[in-house]
């Protein structure tokens, strides 16, 4: 078992007022999953998302990731978690400006103290992966929409997380760039990767073979569809082998 | 995160506001500069005046009226008792002193055929007095025993006495007038050069005695000594002081009503002068680096306002507080390092700009360097730290939305 939630709940103290945005999820996901969690906005996903991902920690209830309790954790263990185990995908990609794609890419080997010799050959990997080996040097505003959301995905496979943690990944993008994205992510679910999607799009959530939807702070419904396992359309040129 | 990613991260960061960087640093390198070129003036000035010191001669001790010095109470020192020749015999029979020279000392109008000099210093002595106040003789000789026995009319001249009074000639042998009397010249000094700016070579020195047949005997006598071979300076001083208490009867109970003046007392008299110079710019320093480090904080601020995204997307990949802590730590650092660099630069380069064009020999020394590149560290630390902290705490969830 990969990640394991037990009765999370999360409350927010906004002013004197207490707001609900998790009331006692409880989930498990096995490794390799393909994950899509939708909701509408309110709906608690993004917080469901931040707790998975070890930016926040439940008010109660249990969340384990592969074994460890992560609530009662402090910020740097947090950081160190999100650091080996959680790769990140935004809806704006959030790449620093003033670094190079290659930059961008390597940030988190740093953080994770890797050696500065093996940092370039994986950096080069993953840019492989994403098919953005000649755009290393360019800066995010030299790069397209699509371009610049292949290098946050880089960025996200880099220290080879146990989870890709994506919102929204399309949600800047046009629908065909957006469908390349999708195309991505389908080849590294493919080559083992556990991928968990947050979108309130259903055709992008039909990429995934398990939907969790939820309603004001809990799980309305959990579906898997075994068709959407197997991709409808070649993958491009993007794929891992 | 390694020091040097961080540190190439810092420099991109600045590198890409480099207007605000640069005048964010111009506190720093007003401060730097001003720090580094006053404690260079201060090296050039301890230097020259070191050099003036040693004119005088550095194993000089002069019993005098009067000290080098005077501080407070000047009625004080003139009601004092006159020091005589005869308290010059007595010190001279001191076994721990060696050579002594008592002198008096007047201001007189001199001339020379056409010429003349108004209130040149004029000074009776013995042959003693060319090795104790270390005076040397360029040409012609200085006074003997012959002379000051005989009550000889001769003179020895400073160097502008020379040149002011005679030109081209050669003063040797003439006859010039100080104070309305007939003296023969009979040696030239070697140039002295000035003390204060008052110059040591608008000087003549005759005879003790000639002196005080011309002049007056009344005159407080000064009396130059040195201190035997082998025996130390303080040895003699006490020795001095214990005779000279003696002779003028000085209660117990009283201080000295006479000053036992050395190279020594100048030098720490001037320390002092120049100490009150490094406390006054020390606070000037400390003031402008204040002000500096203000605007590196308000500047660090400002940009971990700006950069709170980014803040949130380097913790959401996995960086620890520390992490964003010393990223904007060693950009503030780097601010003020490079500042003080600058400033350093400015100092130093003016303060060589003083030397050249200058008597003056400005020196940027190694201690006025560290000096100011401690206080440029020191203030990026200082102000860097509370900004630093601030952007290490971000809240990643609050950081990532914040638009």
């Amino acid at each position: 078992m990969l990640i394991q939630l037990e009765g999370v709940t999360k409350i927010y103290e906004v002013g004197t007022e207490k707001v609900n945005a998790l009331g006692g999820v409880s989930l498990s996901i096995e490794k390799n999953e393909y994950i899509a969690i939708m909701g509408p906005s309110g709906s608690g996903k993004s917080t469901l998302m931040n707790v998975i991902g070890c930016l926040d920690t439940p008010t109660s209830g249990s969340y384990c990731l592969k074994g460890q309790e992560v609530g009662d954790l402090d910020d740097d263990e947090l950081a160190e978690i999100r650091s080996a185990e959680i790769g990140f995908v935004f809806q704006t990609f959030n790449l620093l400006p003033r670094m190079t794609a290659f930059q961008n890419v390597e940030l988190p080997l740093i953080y994770s103290k890797a050696h500065r010799r093996t940092r370039a050959e994986r950096v080069w990997s993953v840019m492989d992966a994403v098919g953005l080996r000649d755009r290393a040097k360019h800066r995010p505003n030299e790069l397209s929409g699509g371009q610049r959301q292949r290098v946050a995905i880089a960025r996200a496979l880099i220290n080879a997380p146990s989870i890709i943690l994506a919102d929204e990944p399309t949600g800047n993008l046009d629908s065909g760039t957006g469908e390349e994205i999708m195309q991505v992510f389908e080849g590294l679910h493919k080559a083992g990767n556990t991928i968990i999607l947050v979108t309130h799009e259903e055709y992008i959530a039909e990429h995934a073979n398990r939907i969790i939807r939820l309603h004001d702070g809990l799980i309305a419904s959990d579906e898997r569809s075994a068709g959407a396992s197997s991709p409808t359309r070649p993958v491009g040129s993007t794929e891992r082998a | 995160m390694e020091l040097r990613e961080t540190f190439l991260s810092a420099l991109r960061t600045l590198g890409s506001h480099k207007m605000r960087s640069a005048l964010t640093m111009l506190g720093i390198i007003i401060g730097a500069g001003s720090l580094v070129a006053v404690m260079s003036l201060i090296a050039g000035l301890n230097q020259s005046v070191t050099a003036q010191f040693q004119s005088v001669g550095t194993d000089i001790i002069s019993v005098s009226h009067f000290p080098w010095v005077q501080m407070g109470d000047s009625d004080e020192y003139r009601n004092r008792k006159r020091i005589t020749i005869h308290d010059s015999d007595a010190i001279a029979s001191l076994p721990s002193i060696g050579l002594v020279a008592p002198n008096i000392h007047t201001r007189r109008g001199i001339s020379y055929g056409g010429e003349s000099m108004r209130r040149v210093r004029v000074s009776g002595t013995t042959p003693e007095y060319e090795t104790i106040d270390n005076y040397s003789v360029e040409s012609g000789r200085f006074i003997t025993q012959f002379d000051v026995e005989r009550r000889r009319q001769v003179v020895v001249i400073g160097s502008d006495v020379s040149e002011k009074l005679f030109g081209f000639r050669d003063p040797l042998g003439k006859n010039m007038q100080i104070g309305g009397k007939g003296f023969v010249v009979i040696g030239i000094l070697d140039e002295k050069g000035d003390i204060f700016g008052d110059s040591l070579d608008e000087h003549v020195i005759v005879p003790f005695t000639t002196f005080r047949k011309a002049f007056g005997s009344r005159r407080s006598v000064v009396v130059d000594c040195q201190p035997a071979a082998g025996v130390p300076m303080a040895r003699a001083i006490d020795d001095i002081r214990a005779l000279m208490r003696i002779r003028r009867q000085v209660p117990r109970d009283k201080p000295d009503d006479f000053a036992i003046n050395t190279q020594e007392d100048l030098t720490a008299s001037y320390k002092q002068l120049t100490g009150v110079l490094y406390f006054a710019m020390t606070g000037i320093v400390a003031l402008a680096l204040l002000v500096g480090g203000i605007g590196v904080m308000n500047v660090m601020l400002v940009s971990v306002a700006e950069r709170t995204r980014e803040i949130g997307v380097r913790k959401a990949i996995g960086a620890r507080r520390r992490d964003v802590t010393s990223q904007f730590l060693i950009e503030s650092v780097i601010l003020t390092a490079l500042g003080g660099a600058l400033g350093i630069g400015g100092g130093a380069g003016l303060a060589l700009l003083v030397r050249v064009a200058t008597p003056l020999p400005a020196a940027t020394t190694p201690g006025a360097v560290a000096l100011a590149v401690a206080f440029s560290l020191i203030t990026g630390i200082v102000f860097g730290v509370y900004p630093a902290i601030r952007a290490g705490r971000l809240n990643p969830i609050q950081a990532l939305s914040y638009e």
